[in-house]
């Protein structure tokens, strides 16, 4: 264990340097990304004060706000660029570095995300969820902060963050098919946005879709983490997709294990 | 005229050049498309959604939502599809110093650009937009004149350039800090409040999208222009005034970021 350790941090600090470098670029694209989120507030506000102002499907007008901006934090937690990372490896031949390492290959780059994570997590996650506690405390006018459901909260974004990982790392070894990686992608993102209650909360689907959603490893990457914080899941609902989580963690990561044999066994990197 | 004539035939064998890579990669082709067009399926899964919670969002009904939605597709798409190069300039060209092969070659650096490279990936969007233009429509009460047919299809490259401008002067950020790409994406991102009624929003949302970064007039002005016989010296009007200024300062911003321009070292 302890040799692993040694092994394995200087990829957190690797991990680390590397998004200090491109801070800058980074927060260009926090904004850019987080104007869909107000976009979508928008649209629920009118669609609130076009509905009477009730509760629709189980949620207030402060709760989706909570939702839309919560839903936005989650992405970035539980965010991995693992399957991009990947087949831009693959296409290029740098994979083969790698392989003449004697570490493990999904190891290195679960470390060297978690490096990245640790800083951008610290220096904009937290601020963002105390100032979206203030915003929850004054539309609602009480304290709703539950530090139960912070812990449970963070806990699913764990499991929902190695789901994610080893579900792209997966996905990565499509490059072995598509070379376009850019448009796969793009693709994927839009199929898991959607599953995941990113672009609706899944409350608002047809029952039987909902209850198809839910079982699938999806709405792990976001629905069942803001679910837990908002408090929305009872002691055996909770449970139940904490345990689905760990389910879905276990299985990607055997079948990322298994995909890794197969591929490098059909590996061919053009010179170099 | 001559010069004219000179530029449309070297965009003709730019584009020629294209298709044949094309050709190259088919699967990349259906990848892109269906990439972009699931993007839109998405969001309109969402719009579907909302209209089976409420019978019209602030007065707007479903069918002009959509309609408005579809219609702001069609300048993305077209911009998307013409002059997609410019995220490389902002991205990889400056910062590689790739870009000393543009001011070798005996043509305007930013028309070069531009003509070099098609993004068919539009057509996701392109496709999208036409269709439910053309789905909405005949359910929609409009009063039609052929003045309003003429200004209609004469505001889209107008709303078109306006996409082009505010990529133009973001991507010419790249000559003096060497990578602009997050800045586009910043400032590009802002046209997602531009595919929904305008009205939705409050008073700051509103005067941004107008005045500021105006992505209100690739869609909502000209749209409401069609569907509710709104102004249309503002509506058309001030489309076609802003969207010139926007690409007036783009060209202007562009060969200022030239001259300040060091290649990457190397």
């Amino acid at each position: 264990m302890r040799r692993k350790l040694k092994i394995y941090l200087p990829f957190i600090g690797a991990g680390m340097q590397e998004t200090a470098t491109y801070r800058v670029n980074w927060i260009f694209y926090i904004l850019g990304s987080v104007t869909g989120c107000f976009v979508s507030y928008f649209i629920w506000k009118a669609v609130f004060a076009s509905g009477g102002g009730g509760a629709m499907n189980g949620f207030t007008m402060p709760q989706m706000t909570v939702y839309i901006f919560l839903m936005f934090v989650t992405s970035m937690i539980v965010g991995s660029d693992a399957s991009y990372v990947v087949g831009e490896e693959v296409r290029d031949g740098t994979i083969a570095m790698r392989l003449l390492k004697p570490v493990s290959y999904n190891a290195t780059f679960l470390f060297q995300e978690l490096g990245n994570k640790l800083l951008t997590e610290a220096v904009l996650l937290v601020p963002l969820l105390i100032v979206l506690e203030i915003v929850r405390t004054a539309l609602t006018g009480s304290v709703q902060f539950n530090p139960l459901c912070l812990l449970l909260y963070l806990l699913s974004c764990v499991l929902g963050y190695l789901i994610n990982f080893f579900f792209s790392i997966c996905f990565g070894f499509v490059a072995f098919i598509i070379k376009y990686l850019w448009g796969a992608n793009m693709m994927k993102n839009v199929i898991v946005g959607f599953l995941s209650g990113a672009t609706v909360p899944l409350a608002f689907l047809p029952p039987a879709l909902e209850k198809v959603f839910l079982m699938l490893p999806f709405a792990s990457l976001g629905y069942t983490p803001v679910m837990i914080y908002m408090n929305m899941y009872g002691g055996a609902e909770l449970l139940y997709f904490l345990g689905l989580q760990v389910f879905w963690a276990a299985a990607f990561w055997g079948l990322s294990k298994l995909l890794w044999r197969v591929c490098v066994r059909r590996l061919s990197v053009q010179g170099g | 005229m001559k010069q004219i004539k000179r530029l449309f035939r070297m965009h003709r064998i730019f584009v020629v050049q294209e298709l044949k890579r094309m050709t190259e990669y088919k699967g990349d082709f259906i990848v892109g498309v269906v990439g972009f067009l699931l993007a839109q399926v998405a969001n309109l899964l969402f719009l579907w959604i909302i209209f089976t919670q409420v019978p019209d969002l602030m007065g707007w009904s479903m069918n002009e939502v959509v309609f408005i939605y579809g219609f702001s597709l069609i300048p993305k798409g077209l911009d998307h599809l013409l002059f997609d190069n410019l995220w490389n300039i902002g991205f990889f060209i400056v910062r590689k110093g790739d870009f000393d092969k543009y001011l070798t070659r005996p043509v305007d650096t930013l028309f070069h650009v531009m003509v070099e490279k098609l993004q068919i990936d539009a057509f996701g969007e392109l496709l999208t937009g036409i269709a439910l233009v053309c789905v909405t429509l005949p359910q929609l009460a409009i009063s039609w004149s052929v003045l309003k047919v003429a200004l209609a299809l004469l505001v889209i490259p107008f709303c078109t350039l306006i996409y082009t401008g505010i990529k133009t002067i973001t991507a010419a950020i790249a000559f003096w800090v060497k990578r602009s790409g997050n800045i586009i994406y910043m400032f590009y991102m802002v046209h997602d409040f531009a595919k929904y009624p305008v009205t939705i929003y409050n008073n700051a949302v509103r005067f941004v999208i107008t005045y500021i970064i105006p992505f209100a007039f690739t869609a909502y002005f000209p749209a409401v222009y069609i569907l509710r016989d709104e102004n249309p010296l503002f509506c058309i009007g001030l489309t076609v005034l802003i969207s010139a200024a926007v690409m007036a300062l783009g060209i202007f911003v562009w060969h200022r970021g030239i001259s300040a321009y060091e290649s990457a070292g190397s």
